[in-house]
């Protein structure tokens, strides 16, 4: 494993820095553009969260200098969003396939079924006079095991 | 001041053949640390990943009391503070100590502008009674899983809040050590380790905000 000098010849210069910089807001841009498309609610999920993938890229690549690093430290970001990939995809697998009660009431899911007819209907009203803390605590799902 | 301080002798643990090779075991030390930090971060994302899938319209009608417009000007100030990070990196790089301690100050300057937008975000959720679990008692919006959004939501930005203002005083004692002109070709470490970690704490925004303020 040969380590990295910066005389060497990968290195990036501030206009680099600047352009990468400027995409990252272009894409930020984007995310909120297409946020308010009327796509659907999924779609706009998947777009959302491939750019934030992309944006991360740029920055862990770029700003980040794993574009001129060497050796085994480019591979411990690598193993670590494995890792993540892993955690989060685990997780959400032991959820959807539990049976129904072991998850908490009134949770709904993905797959499109009707939000329970017990769960108390989502209401939008125009804000309130604010209310004290005790008056209106009324809420199934905060019940912890 | 005295340039040669950062002559390469000086500098070199007797373990290390070279400055090249402890520089490196340097970065790959700050990686391994940071990897450590992903994972704490990802505990919290598999929690909002669960409380998610479990609440899908509790979240996604929570989601929309958060401010957007605060939340993307953070975004671009993270950004930006992330640029001149990696500007004060390539100074430091070509000993220009001067523009070092100019950039991380701005970068500084960025970290508390987030922090003041941050707090004022919770300063309104906080009267609006938009409050983690039994503390929540807005009565705009009700039903399984609001609450849960806002235990999640301050989970997260208060962790990460708090990386941002470990992040500017590191690179605050960083900026004092540029302005005592520490580094140059030969030794830009700690200008580098500490830009790590400022770019990790932007990085894990990129992810918390099209989670929390859209999604």
């Amino acid at each position: 494993m040969t380590a990295t000098t910066h005389s060497e010849g990968k290195h990036l210069g501030p206009a680099q820095y600047v352009m990468v910089w400027a995409a990252l807001m272009v894409l930020t841009g984007v995310t909120l553009a297409v946020w308010k498309t009327d796509m659907s609610y999924a779609a706009r999920v998947v777009v959302a969260l491939a750019i934030a993938t992309v944006k991360a890229t740029l920055v862990a690549v770029f700003f980040m200098h794993l574009w001129e690093e060497q050796g085994i430290a480019r591979l411990v970001l690598v193993v670590s969003a494995v890792m993540v990939a892993l955690l989060i995809g685990l997780t959400l697998v032991d959820n959807a396939t539990r049976f129904p009660f072991a998850n908490p009431p009134y949770s709904g899911s993905w797959a499109g079924e009707p939000y329970q007819q017990a769960a108390p209907p989502m209401q939008a009203e125009p804000p309130p006079v604010r209310s004290s803390p005790a008056s209106n605590v009324e809420h199934p799902a905060a019940h912890k095991p | 001041m005295r340039t040669d301080a950062a002559t390469a002798p000086s500098r070199l643990a007797h373990h290390f053949p070279d400055m090249k090779t402890q520089e490196h075991a340097a970065r790959m030390g700050m990686w391994l640390f940071l990897s450590t930090e992903i994972l704490l971060f990802a505990v919290l994302f598999a929690a909002y990943a669960v409380y998610r899938y479990l609440f899908p319209i509790g979240f996604e009608e929570a989601s929309k009391l958060a401010h957007v417009t605060m939340g993307a000007t953070n975004t671009v100030v993270l950004i930006t503070s992330s640029l001149t990070v990696a500007l004060a990196i390539h100074y430091a790089r070509q000993g220009e100590n001067r523009k070092v301690v100019g950039l991380l100050g701005v970068t500084i300057l960025f970290g508390a502008v987030f922090m003041v937008l941050k707090g004022y975000e919770y300063y309104h959720h906080w009267l609006d009674g938009q409050l983690p679990g039994r503390l929540y008692h807005y009565a705009g919006l009700k039903g399984p899983g609001v609450s849960m959004y806002f235990t999640v939501y301050f989970l997260m930005t208060g962790l990460h809040g708090l990386h941002v203002l470990i992040g500017m005083s590191v690179l605050g004692w960083v900026a004092w050590r540029a302005g005592r002109g520490e580094f140059g070709p030969g030794y830009s470490t700690p200008v580098e380790l500490s830009g790590l970690y400022w770019h990790l704490v932007d990085l894990i925004w990129i992810f918390l905000f099209p989670l929390l303020y859209l999604v």
